[in-house]
């Protein structure tokens, strides 16, 4: 469709969070009435299937169960259906081909295929082109396609043709394969008594740990990551996550990191609860390769970091790294890490012909210059006076122009002299957008 | 001050390498009052005739080189290797300047040596070689950044650059080497100069201060970085060091470049001395027309007139008559002056052209004003007797116009013209001819896709936004970039939204690439790559000249169309079908004038035939009513945007109606205006006009002819304009007259039509209604292969076959070829048989097959045989015949269900384990166990599959329901209707149209099984209802109808889309 047809379209973004919300919910809801639940939803409809097999004694019989479980549904305030039947796909079909029935439809034992007969292909899982084949075949329904002749359809589309075909008699066999909880690391403890001493604390996430430790290598996983969540007086939480270069398992490390993380980051109140999550990942190795070194000692090198961390400050830590851009002193800090490519065998050479030292002063030295033609001619560091004899430039560097943040400077290299007779040899930049002038680097 | 000449500046003819056209660099210099400047390209002179004619307009002198790629002198500059950077390696581009013709023809030789070295499309770069072998003629400069030298420093440092220069001094001479200095004020750069100022200083050379513009102005800079962007996939966010340091390459003042090179005054002054030794300017290209070559050694003027003499027996027979007499003596007339002007060279090439198309079974017709000339009738160039139809040679060719003869040839679209083509390079050589380049610019949709990548915007905004670029021929007031922007959900208010914007506005009409010409070649008697650069074409086996044809125009390089019109490739075949299946033998000239042929062009029947069939021309042809040729010539010329814009269209039906008195804007222009009924409708008319009322001379009018013929002529109309008022004052015209005349002439400016090219167009528009009437399943079956053209889709173009009494026939595994064939009726009439090309999907190769297998072995058996003989038909085709009904004529299959259920099975035999134990589907049961298709559903399946249904009209099924429920009215039924009574009706939109000329109306062809109704859409109605009009397949319609002359329309005041019933109709809709 055209946008420029409709005046103002309002484009709703889909919930997703919602979504799982309500997902979770509705397995809860089945969770009451068996134990047994395989989810078959797919990306635009949540489905599951119950095994009540033998729930009659506590549930009622099926009829009873349905109304129970639609009106445990509609408490929690979503639209269902329920069918109940023998065959689990001919339930599946049923509720699909039903999503608008008020009452739990059951099937009777034998009746599957006449329940099935009038619902639209759509009910079952067709690919675009097994449903482009019988719309040309004119098959509209279950029932039509349960009517074909069965050996003569297997020989068109093979045993994918049977499927369907049984599918649509309801007729085809299942394995039940129930939901399983996804793998987490997650440990809770709740204090009797407020808690404010670190040391405590430490002593009740070394045990947390401990267990986490043990839950990840009897899967043969180590920790990448711990998120500790300090429920505190007065409500309230205080959440940090550690993490270490490589997955490990070592839970004296990964004290000694929570405790130095706490420490610089300390809760402002007393703790009432302590909840831990970790990330899993694979093991770590000590050697990426038979013929390279061994990497550092991972537990000793973390420590350091984050002790250095502690006291420069986040984001501080780490190689530096040109930026690809031509506004001068870009650079950008980036985190340690274990390279796992080969180091460049051939280093760029040293260059023969000596280069002038340059000392960049970070920050740059805010001065006042005297402009004559627009050429520097006097201008003040460091409370001395000097005069120019020589200026080169201006040279100017521009960009960014189509962003938040243009930037625009003019240089000049200058050899001037204090009334002192002191030489000075430095670059003055001009920062022409907000004509403020910097001393922003000296000559040797 | 000096008098500084910048001799190093760039266009954005250097495709995405700069950015300020040719006009607004001279434009710069006319503001800084340079007396000259130097133009060089990224390899070519893309932009040189561009600069040249704005230079000369403003002047200045322009001096005309090059930037080109040399692979023996290393890489580029980059930054180092230790500063990240996304830079790829490109050769270095040397400066080259043309002094003389001979530097100019060595450059255009230098480029096209390295170009067509490439095997496809490409940059390319010359090697030393090609250097030393056109290095006469030339000044080389070292370069800035782009340059060798810069990139030699950097290398190895001076000695590196010595070797450098030494190395440029070796090929082009000591006093052809000029030390090039760039200051744009980047340090880095500054020590580079210094060691260039010691290299020249040790190797005695001068030094030229340049500041190797890329854009007029500092504010310019912002294009060229968009374009760095696009240039390198990046958006600006991530382009880093890609992109300039600064804004400092724009053109300088001679102040600013004194000031700049203080130190170093000799650089500056040393521009304006060698601008002074560049002599050489565009005005002398030394291109020559090719000869003819004479295969007996006489004269070409002797061997033309034989050629005419054998014509004019040829066309007027043997016989004396009056006619042939008049010919022979008009046929002298024009030897003559073809002599003295030294013309026969060219008129024998294009001879030659239609030998070679006659001998190859190639239909091609001459158009433009060629069909003014007898000489070009009897060479059979053209199909117009212009001496019987009374046309005037002197349109096609003065003595005193002195310019060249400009024939068009019409040729078969795609592989026949191809063939042509070929024939050409053949004929002149590789070096010899070429295709004019077609300069592809920035235009509202590609500014705003690729702006919007480069500033980082995301895919999805950008694809709403392009949809959203108006695509109609008219556009109203909110039509604009700004209100297509905020329909896209982006908010002006937002500086990068706002900036968008801007940029998008300032790179429209920036060249982006160059493509090829669809038709124009341009030949040379010499090597045509002594006179421009050649290079590689998209399309293998073709190759472009680097200018447009308007370019070459404006130089005085002569072109040849060789067009392709779908039409011509329908009457190719269609007189083929005729000789096959009619016995009768046509051609185009000597189709004879008939009434039935005229009647059905006077009630507008007219769907289908060249020219005549729009919906604009349907609706003027009952108020024109041609009675004859020369009718319909104007019935072609009328409908254009230059006869309605200048009001000419009603003034001249109302006099051929009688309804208004033929009068004339002052009786001197009663000769010149008679035949059109005292409205001027023609070029010619235009001319002769300016000659009548303004004493204008010949080549006056010429400057006006050529004004008006030319897209970029509003500059140059202007000026003129003035003149013509002037004259006209002098000859005591008043001034409302003056005023109606002026706006005449204005009106052509945009679309103004030939009388002799209009002539070729009303005999192809003649052909194809003669034909459609008297050979109606020939036409038919020739414009079913020929698709897609014209103006309407098969689907209309078949049910308007089958109102006209053809049976139609569909696709049969059994009977038909890949085209649409004719069969035989038991009574001899033709039919029509559909091809399988029609089967939407199926592959020519697939359905060849079949075809053969059906020759060679009869006719298929069944469907498990079909599948047999036919193994490259593969499960998709199978089924989609089966669905079209194309194996319901197999034995064994029942109807269209039955044969997808048997093809499901064919070619699927059991494995080796079975297949001895059964034959295949030997257990199957003879009946099929699904039902056959409802109507509903074969249409359906008609249209999915073939895009047309033999079947009655989807209307026709509706018909009965929408009487009774809505008294809908059929087309049909609406002629009998009086004006301005209210009236229902309905239809499949065929056609929809919005033209430039119609103020926002929109047009709507709605086709039902009774025939075509017009509907007229307000741009109100349009405003409210917008989804129905561009959307809807099938509407309902309401409104008063208009019924004048013949000429029916409804005035929508309500419209209703009717449910599709999932039919994929198309509809063709204009914009």
């Amino acid at each position: 469709m055209e946008l420029n047809t409709i005046a103002s379209v309002v484009v709703l973004e889909r919930a997703r969070s919602e979504e799982d919300s309500a997902r979770a919910s509705l397995l809860e809801c089945a969770g009451r009435f068996s134990p047994a639940i395989e989810e078959r939803s797919s990306d635009t409809a949540f489905l599951c299937v119950l095994d009540i097999t033998g729930t009659d004694k506590y549930c009622g019989p099926p009829s009873i169960l349905g109304r129970a479980l639609l009106d445990a549904v509609k408490a929690i305030g979503v639209q269902a259906c329920v069918a109940v039947a023998d065959n689990l796909h001919a339930a599946i079909c049923i509720a699909r081909g039903n999503a608008t029935s008020q009452y739990p439809i059951v099937v009777r034992p034998g009746e599957e295929r006449a329940a099935l007969a009038s619902l639209p292909l759509t009910v079952l899982d067709l690919t675009e082109g097994q449903l482009e084949t019988f719309s040309r075949w004119g098959i509209r329904s279950l029932g039509m396609l349960a009517a074909l002749p069965n050996e003569q359809l297997i020989s068109r589309l093979g045993q994918q043709g049977n499927k369907l075909q049984q599918l649509a008699s309801g007729t085809w066999q299942h394995h039940f394969v129930p939901l399983e909880q996804a793998f987490t690391l997650h440990e809770s403890i709740e204090l009797d008594s407020p808690v404010e001493a670190s040391e405590s604390l430490l002593f009740l996430v070394g045990a947390i740990l401990e267990r986490l430790i043990l839950r990840a290598t009897n899967r043969v996983l180590a920790l990448l990551s711990v998120t500790i969540t300090l429920s505190i007086e007065g409500g309230g939480s205080h959440s940090r996550t550690v993490r270490t270069a490589v997955a490990c398992n070592d839970r004296q490390l990964w004290l000694k990191l929570i405790y130095l993380d706490l420490e610089a980051h300390p809760p402002n109140r007393a703790v009432l609860a302590l909840h831990m999550t970790a990330e899993h990942g694979p093991v770590k190795k000590v050697q990426l390769g038979l013929f390279s070194a061994q990497l550092p000692d991972i537990p000793k090198l973390d420590i350091t970091l984050a002790r250095i961390q502690a006291i420069v400050g986040e984001g501080c830590v780490g190689s530096p790294v040109l930026l690809d851009t031509h506004k001068p002193d870009s650079f950008a800090v980036k985190p340690f890490a274990v390279s796992l490519g080969r180091a460049p065998r051939n280093p760029p050479a040293a260059r023969a012909a000596p280069l002038a030292a340059i000392r960049q002063l970070r920050p740059p030295e805010a001065t006042t210059v005297t402009l004559c033609n627009s050429r520097p001619t006097a201008f003040y560091f460091r409370k001395s006076r000097y005069r120019v004899e020589q200026a080169y430039g201006p040279w100017h560097a521009s960009g960014d122009w189509w962003s938040d943040s243009p930037w625009q400077y003019g240089s000049w290299d200058v050899i001037a002299r204090s009334d002192a007779n002191a030489l000075l040899c430095c670059n003055l930049v001009n920062h022409l957008s907000r004509n403020s002038w910097e001393v922003a680097a000296l000559y040797d | 001050m000096t008098n500084y000449v910048e001799l190093h500046a760039s266009s954005a003819f250097s495709f995405l390498e700069s950015a300020s056209a040719p006009e607004d660099l001279i434009q710069r210099a006319v503001d800084l009052e340079m007396s000259a400047m130097a133009l060089l390209d990224r390899n070519g002179i893309y932009g040189a005739a561009q600069f040249h004619l704005h230079a000369k307009r403003n002047g200045i002198r322009a001096h005309i080189g090059a930037e080109v790629a040399v692979s023996n002198f290393g890489t580029r500059l980059t930054p180092p290797a230790w500063l990240p950077h996304q830079n790829i390696p490109e050769p270095v581009r040397l400066p080259l300047l043309c002094e003389t013709r001979e530097g100019y023809q060595n450059l255009c030789q230098l480029i096209s040596t390295f170009k067509l070295r490439e095997a496809q499309k490409d940059e390319g770069a010359a090697k030393l070689d090609d250097l030393y072998s056109y290095a006469q003629g030339l000044v080389c400069l070292t370069g800035g950044d782009e340059g060798p030298l810069a990139a030699a420093l950097m290398r190895g440092g001076e000695q590196a650059g010595c070797k450098v220069v030494d190395q440029l001094i070796s090929i082009f001479g000591r006093e052809n080497v000029y030390i090039e200095l760039q200051r744009h004020q980047e340090r880095e750069g500054e020590w580079r100069n210094q060691a260039a100022l010691r290299i020249a200083n040790s190797l005695g050379l001068p030094v030229l201060a340049t500041n190797g513009v890329r854009y007029a102005t500092p504010y310019d800079r912002e294009v060229l970085d968009v374009f760095t962007a696009i240039r390198s996939g990046t958006p600006l966010d991530k382009a880093g060091r890609l992109l300039t340091q600064n804004s400092q390459r724009y053109i300088r003042s001679s102040a600013e470049m004194d000031h700049l090179f203080r130190d170093i005054p000799q650089a500056v002054e040393q521009t304006a001395a060698l601008s002074s030794r560049l002599q050489f300017e565009l005005t002398s290209l030394g291109y020559e027309f090719p000869r003819y070559p004479l295969p007996d050694g006489g004269t070409m003027d002797e061997f033309l007139r034989r050629r005419v003499e054998e014509g004019l027996k040829h066309r007027y027979g043997h016989k004396i008559s009056s006619l042939k007499v008049r010919a022979k003596k008009q046929a002298e007339h024009e030897l003559a002056l073809i002599a003295k002007l030294g013309f026969a060279g060219y008129f024998l090439i294009v001879w030659d052209i239609v030998q070679f198309c006659r001998g190859n079974g190639i239909l091609i017709q001459g158009r433009g004003s060629a069909a003014n000339s007898i000489v070009c009738y009897v060479l059979e160039i053209s199909a117009i007797d212009p001496v019987g139809k009374g046309l005037l040679f002197e349109r096609f060719l003065s003595e005193r116009r002195g310019e060249w003869p400009d024939i068009d040839l019409d040729l078969p679209s795609e592989e026949k013209r191809e063939r042509v083509i070929q024939y050409v390079y053949r004929r002149y050589g590789e070096l010899g001819a070429a295709m004019t380049a077609n300069v592809i610019t920035y235009r509202g949709k590609s500014a705003a896709r690729e702006v919007g990548k480069a500033l980082g915007f995301d895919e999805d905004s950008l694809a709403r936004l392009s949809s959203l670029v108006s695509q109609w021929e008219w556009r109203d007031k909110s039509d604009t970039m700004a209100h297509s922007f905020r329909n896209a959900g982006f908010d002006l208010n937002h500086p990068r939204i706002a900036k968008y914007l801007e940029l998008c506005m300032r790179v429209q009409g920036l060249p982006r690439h160059l493509g090829q010409h669809s038709g124009g070649m341009v030949i040379c008697q010499g090597a045509l790559n002594k006179v421009l650069p050649l290079e590689r074409a998209s399309m293998p086996g073709r190759t472009v000249v680097q200018w447009d044809k308007e370019d070459c125009a404006e130089l005085g390089i002569i072109k040849i169309d060789l067009l392709g019109l779908g039409m011509m490739a329908v009457l190719d075949d269609c007189m083929k079908l005729i000789s096959e299946h009619y016995g009768s033998h046509v051609s185009l000239a000597n189709l004879p004038e008939d009434d039935e042929v005229y009647r059905t062009l006077q009630q507008a029947d007219t769907v289908g035939m060249f020219q005549v069939e729009s919906r604009a021309q349907m609706a003027s042809l009952p108020l024109n009513y041609p009675k004859k040729f020369y009718d319909l010539i104007v019935q072609v010329a009328i409908i254009r945007p230059g006869p309605i814009v200048g009001k000419m269209m009603h003034p001249y039906m109302r006099r051929r109606q009688g309804k208004e008195e033929v009068t004339y804007p002052v009786p001197i222009l009663e000769p010149v205006l008679k035949r059109t009924l005292g409205v001027p409708l023609f070029q010619e008319q235009l001319l002769r006009m300016a000659m009548t009322v303004a004493n204008f001379s010949g080549d006056e009018a010429e400057e006006l002819r050529r004004a008006v013929g030319m897209r970029r002529s509003w500059e140059r109309m202007k000026n003129i304009e003035g003149k013509l008022r002037a004259g006209m004052s002098a000859n005591g015209i008043a001034t409302d007259i003056q005023d109606t005349i002026v706006e005449n002439v204005s009106s052509f400016a945009l679309y103004g039509f030939p009388e002799s090219h209009a002539a070729s167009f009303a005999l192809l528009a003649y052909a194809s209604a003669y034909f459609k009437v008297k050979y109606l399943a020939a036409f038919a079956c020739a414009i079913l292969n020929n698709q897609p053209m014209g103006f309407y889709a098969p689907a209309v173009i078949v049910k308007d076959a089958q109102r006209h009494g053809l049976r139609v026939k569909p696709i049969d595994v059994q009977k038909s070829d890949w085209p649409c064939t004719i069969e035989q009726e038991a009574d001899g009439s033709p039919l029509l048989r559909l091809g399988l090309g029609y089967a939407k999907g199926l592959r020519q190769q697939a359905a060849e097959s079949l075809v053969q297998s059906r020759r060679e072995h009869g006719p298929f058996s069944s469907v498990e045989d079909l599948a047999a003989r036919v193994p490259l038909l593969n499960p998709r085709e199978f089924t989609l015949l089966a669905n079209t009904g194309a194996m319901n004529s197999l034995k064994g299959v029942l109807h269209r269900r039955d044969a997808l259920w048997q093809v499901e099975r064919a070619g699927k035999p059991e494995g080796p384990l079975l297949h001895s134990l059964r034959e295949p589907q030997a257990t199957e049961a003879a009946a099929s166990p699904l039902s056959q298709m409802s109507t509903g559903e074969r249409l359906a399946a008609d249209y999915a599959e073939t895009g047309l249904t033999l079947g009655p009209h989807p209307m026709h099924y509706r018909r009965a329901e929408l009487q009774r429920r809505h008294k809908v009215l059929s087309a049909a039924e609406l002629r009998h209707v009086k004006n301005g009574q209210y009236v229902r009706a309905a239809g499949c939109v065929i056609a929809r149209q919005r033209p430039g000329t119609a103020k926002g109306f929109i047009f709507l062809s709605m086709e039902d099984e009774t025939g075509i109704a017009n509907v007229i859409v307000t741009p109100s109605l349009y405003d409210q209802d917008r989804l129905a009009v561009t959307r809807s397949r099938f509407l309902l319609v309401e409104g008063p109808l208009q019924s004048q002359d013949g000429v029916i329309h409804i005035r929508a005041r309500r419209l209703t889309p009717l449910g599709d019933q999932a039919l994929a109709l198309r509809s063709h809709d204009f914009h």
